[in-house]
């Protein structure tokens, strides 16, 4: 299996801030991958560099296996979808597939237009004055017709409703479908439940910092979430790290990436769900990583 | 209102700073200039008083130089710009750029919103226009006095009071521009092109007619110059029932009379018994001396139409009133459709 | 990538053509009349000099200022085109489309860049040709062809003006990423330059001719030259270019007193003093651009606004090129 995408130590720095830290990620060939976390995370500035849109200040992206560069064989490669959803706001939607047709080697006009009949939207409406709904699905159908290999989409459903981002995933999962493993998705969101229908490996960014990322199977796999009573956790940290702890006067909740086996009888194993596993790592973004501890029902 | 106003000059802060700085270029261009000028122009008096050829001044002295003068004649393009620049993006920027949603959902109602902007906008076009005009209307001094021209085209539109007028209108044009076609660069060349045709209209063919203008007649021997900074509309000749004698499109052969206002009179124009007078050839003093008798005899005056220099204010005040008026009427407009029209 | 251009600007296309046809309607209208007006002048007088210099004014009127507006036609085009042309996709974010299809920025820019250039360059040839033919006969009549204003308006340099101004919009709009602020540029820019080019530089081209003649003679430059000074010029180098005014104080004495002056009686004549002054080795000079470099300082400036819309349009491809989005 191939890497599709992967960066090294990537960062990139404006001025005064670090919008990337040293990232280092690996995405397979056919994945589909949620690139999730706070708002001023990186993520957007992460799907940038590896669209060819920005250039990294240190270390290195290869998309397919080289940089992100000016080269239509290239570009033909790769889909980006900006958050904004950036269309010719007075063209309409069949103006936009024939300058796709134009401006791409290989082009599906028949995708989009049998995809927009199927969720009734109008070819020859301006898009501007199409819902945001409708947009997107333009959008995406529109990206999706110049049968990239790798397509990076940012935020793409945070203005839609519930019912269109059902419908606009759908759309995302029967065109990853329809390529049949050859093509790479990354996702960004902030929605994590959507995304656990949807994808199947993950990137977690927070603070500029790549905080956690792999195969979402394998990393539920790894994590465990332990309940027990409320004592020193020097024991367990000898063994497995622990990644989040939340304790009452009593009793503490710990959440785990198993080294080994748990031995501890006082402790009682639970699996960990995505949306735990996301929100304890998007807490343990600190300069001090490893432990957060969270008090709850206790006045200090 | 207040706190409208503060909204105002936070939004605008960058291009007044700007603004200010090459209006304070200009002053210093001026002033220096002009105390140039004005001190040339003394010492030109002087000389010509001297040995009395001050008759002459007006064709042989050049005020100042040929670039300064060129920049003096471009302020006619400053309430344009004026337009351009600051009436129509006001409300198509905030249209295309859906700020309007942002600004118009705020506890000030769209009326309020709208006079803070253009209230603070028409005045600081107003002042630039004001400002503009003084120093121009002081740097010409020396010029008008020499050659006598600031009623005419050109002149009258860059000093006084009309450039203020000016700059109004083009600001109110640029905003209700702005306000109907909801896109900036289309209201920019709306604005542009409709000032255009505005001054044009009223420079080329209202501003002769504010006032009837005054018609003298003059005899033949004697010529006729109207006091002061006249406008001349018009100069010819008429017979003795009061019609203008037609001149031909070109002219061959001798002329009688004739300056600097008024074109020579082809003597091929005069009744037979006084061309019979010229004889052949070019005019001795004794032929010229016979026609031109022969032609006052026959009633032939000169006639000079014009505005009196004495006009030039009120000609100023019905100038400036009338872009005045259009501003407001434009902004009536504008204040209808922004409170009918959706956000 | 052409058929974008196209659909993007066919529009605009549509008005601009509508408007250049309505600006040619009234020209030719006017300058056909000015013609026969010409035409019959020249039958009347027959290569008179003294006749034609009695005839009226060709032009006069508000019409006639339609080719002078012809001047601002440049800066519209870069305003109105060059300004938006990169920074409105920017503002838009229509860039990241444009830029996320299997077209590189450097051949997206230059197709843009390319036809927009052409554009500017037609509508600045077409002004142009129509304001020379317009201007033939007021040409022939007063010989002002080479003059700062004439030579603005006529020839080929308003297709160099117009390409440069295209190109300053466009490499503002770039910059600033805003079209606004690129406008602002454009205007200032342009109208600046303009300025000092025409009234510091043309004349140095190539360096003036300098003929002496003697003083109280009259010397017209030959043809459509563009005298830039004029006047008397003492035998130890000093040069009076204005009027009487700044001529009588540096006359010996001898001379002064020759001046006929007016109301005290005395009598005098200009042909005494003019006779002083040769006298006392004064010469009447001419410094001109003769009119046979009309063509050449043509070239010279449309090279010159031709090669700034390179550079120009070089640091815009430079910088689409490096920066981000």
């Amino acid at each position: 299996m191939s890497t599709a995408i992967e960066t090294h130590e990537l960062s990139k720095r404006y001025r005064r801030v670090s919008a990337l830290t040293e990232c280092t990620v690996t995405v397979p060939e056919g994945r589909v991958s949620a690139l999730v976390g706070p708002n001023g995370a990186g993520k957007t500035t992460l799907l940038r560099i590896l669209a060819g849109l920005a250039s990294p200040t240190g270390g290195t992206a290869a998309v397919l296996g080289g940089a992100p560069r000016q080269d239509p064989a290239f570009l033909a490669e790769i889909g980006f979808l900006a958050q904004e959803i950036p269309l010719y706001r007075r063209f309409t939607a069949e103006d936009h597939i024939r300058i796709g047709a134009h401006m791409n080697p290989r082009w599906d006009a028949s995708l989009v237009r049998t995809r927009l009949a199927e969720l009734r939207i109008p070819l020859g409406q301006r898009v501007g004055t199409l819902s945001g709904g409708q947009r997107a699905q333009v959008a995406l159908a529109l990206t999706l017709a110049k049968r990239p290999r790798v397509l990076l989409l940012d935020e793409p459903v945070a203005a839609l409703d519930p019912l269109a981002r059902r419908k606009f995933l759908a759309t995302l999962t029967a065109g990853v479908a329809d390529a049949g493993g050859e093509l790479t998705v990354v996702l960004s969101s902030h929605l994590v439940t959507d995304l656990e229908r949807v994808c199947d490996h993950i990137i977690l960014l927070a603070g500029s910092r790549v905080q956690l990322s792999g195969d979402i199977d394998t990393l539920l796999a790894e994590h465990k979430v332990l309940v027990g009573p409320r004592k020193d956790t020097a024991p367990i940290e000898r063994t497995h790290k622990v990644v989040q702890e939340v304790a009452t006067a009593r009793q503490s909740t710990l959440l785990v990436r198993l080294g080994g086996p748990v031995i501890d009888p006082a402790y009682q194993a639970e699996d960990v769900t995505l949306e735990e596993l996301v929100l304890a790592y998007m807490g343990a973004d600190e300069a001090s990583a490893g432990k957060r501890l969270t008090t709850v029902g206790e006045s200090s | 209102m207040s706190a409208m106003s503060w909204v105002v000059w936070r939004q605008y802060r960058a291009q007044a700073a700007i603004a200010g700085a090459l209006l304070a270029a200009f002053a210093v261009l001026m002033l220096v200039t002009g105390v140039q000028v004005a001190s040339q122009w003394h010492a030109a008096l002087i000389a010509c008083s001297a040995n009395h050829t001050c008759g002459n001044l007006a064709d042989s002295l050049f005020l100042g130089s040929h670039a300064i003068g060129f920049l003096v004649i471009m302020t006619l393009g400053v309430p344009a710009v004026l337009g351009m620049l600051l009436g129509a993006p006001l409300l198509a920027y905030e249209f295309e750029s859906g700020t309007s949603q942002y600004a118009w959902t705020q506890s000030v109602t769209r009326r309020l919103w709208l006079v803070a902007k253009s209230g603070w906008l028409l005045l600081a076009a107003a002042a630039v226009g004001g400002v503009v005009s003084g120093l121009v209307t002081w740097w010409s001094g020396p010029d008008n006095a020499l050659q006598g021209d600031a009623f005419k085209p050109g002149r009258f539109d860059i000093m006084g009071i009309v450039p203020v007028g000016y700059a109004v209108f083009a600001v109110a044009l640029g905003i209700t521009a702005g306000a109907l076609l909801r896109r900036t660069l289309p209201a920019i060349g709306i604005t542009l092109a409709g000032f255009i045709v505005v001054r044009m209209v009223i420079y080329g063919w209202l501003r002769a007619h504010f006032a009837a203008p005054v018609t003298t007649y003059f005899s033949l021997a004697q010529g006729f110059t109207a006091a002061g900074s006249s406008w001349q509309l018009a100069a010819g000749y008429a017979g003795a029932n009061g019609q203008p004698i037609s001149l031909p499109q070109s002219v061959n052969g001798p002329v009688i009379g004739g300056s600097a206002a008024v074109p020579g009179l082809p003597v091929s124009s005069l009744p037979a018994q006084c061309q019979a007078a010229a004889g052949n050839g070019p005019l001795t003093p004794a032929t010229y001396h016979a026609v031109l008798s022969c032609a006052q005899a026959h009633g032939i005056r000169g006639y000079l139409t014009y505005q009196p220099a004495s006009r030039y204010w009120a000609f100023q005040g019905i100038e400036t009133g009338i872009f005045v008026l259009l501003a407001a009427a434009l902004l009536a407009v504008t204040f209808t459709v922004i409170s009918r029209r959706d956000g | 990538m052409t058929w974008l251009v196209w659909r993007q600007y066919r529009g605009q296309a549509a008005i601009a053509s509508v408007l250049l046809a309505a600006a040619a309607a009234v020209i030719l209208a006017d300058g056909f009349q000015i013609a026969s007006r010409w035409h019959s002048i020249l039958v009347a007088c027959a290569g008179n000099t003294a006749c034609l210099q009695q005839q009226a004014p060709l032009v006069n009127g508000v019409v006639s200022d339609l080719p002078y507006i012809s001047l601002l036609v440049p800066a519209v085009v870069g305003m109105l085109w060059g300004a938006p042309l990169v920074a409105h996709e920017l503002e838009a974010r229509t860039s990241d489309f444009a830029w996320s299809q299997s077209i590189t920025r450097m051949r997206w820019l230059t197709v843009k860049v390319g036809w927009l250039l052409l554009a500017a360059a037609a509508c600045g040839g077409a002004i142009a040709a129509l304001t020379t033919w317009w201007s033939g006969p007021i040409n022939a009549m007063s010989a002002s062809a080479f003059a700062p204003g004439q030579f603005d308006t006529q020839g080929i340099v308003p297709i160099g003006y117009a390409v440069f101004a295209m190109a300053l919009g466009i490499t503002a709009g770039t910059v600033a990423r805003r079209t606004l602020p690129a406008i602002a540029v454009v205007l200032g820019g342009f109208i600046g330059l303009r300025l000092v080019i025409s009234d510091f530089l043309r004349q140095h081209y190539m360096a003036a001719v300098t003929t002496y003649y003697s003083v109280g003679g009259s010397f017209t430059a030959p043809g459509q030259s563009w005298v830039l000074a004029q006047g008397a010029v003492g035998p130890a180098g000093v040069v009076v270019a204005t009027g009487w005014g700044d001529l009588y104080p540096a006359l010996p004495a001898s001379c002064q007193t020759l001046l006929p002056t007016a109301g005290t009686g005395k009598s005098g004549s200009l042909s005494a003093v003019f006779s002083c002054m040769r006298a006392h080795g004064w010469r009447g000079f001419a410094t001109y651009q003769p009119s046979s470099r009309y063509w050449p300082f043509q070239g010279i400036e449309t090279g010159i606004y031709v090669l700034l819309a390179a550079a120009l349009i070089g640091v815009t491809f430079v910088i689409v090129r490096g920066r981000d989005a």
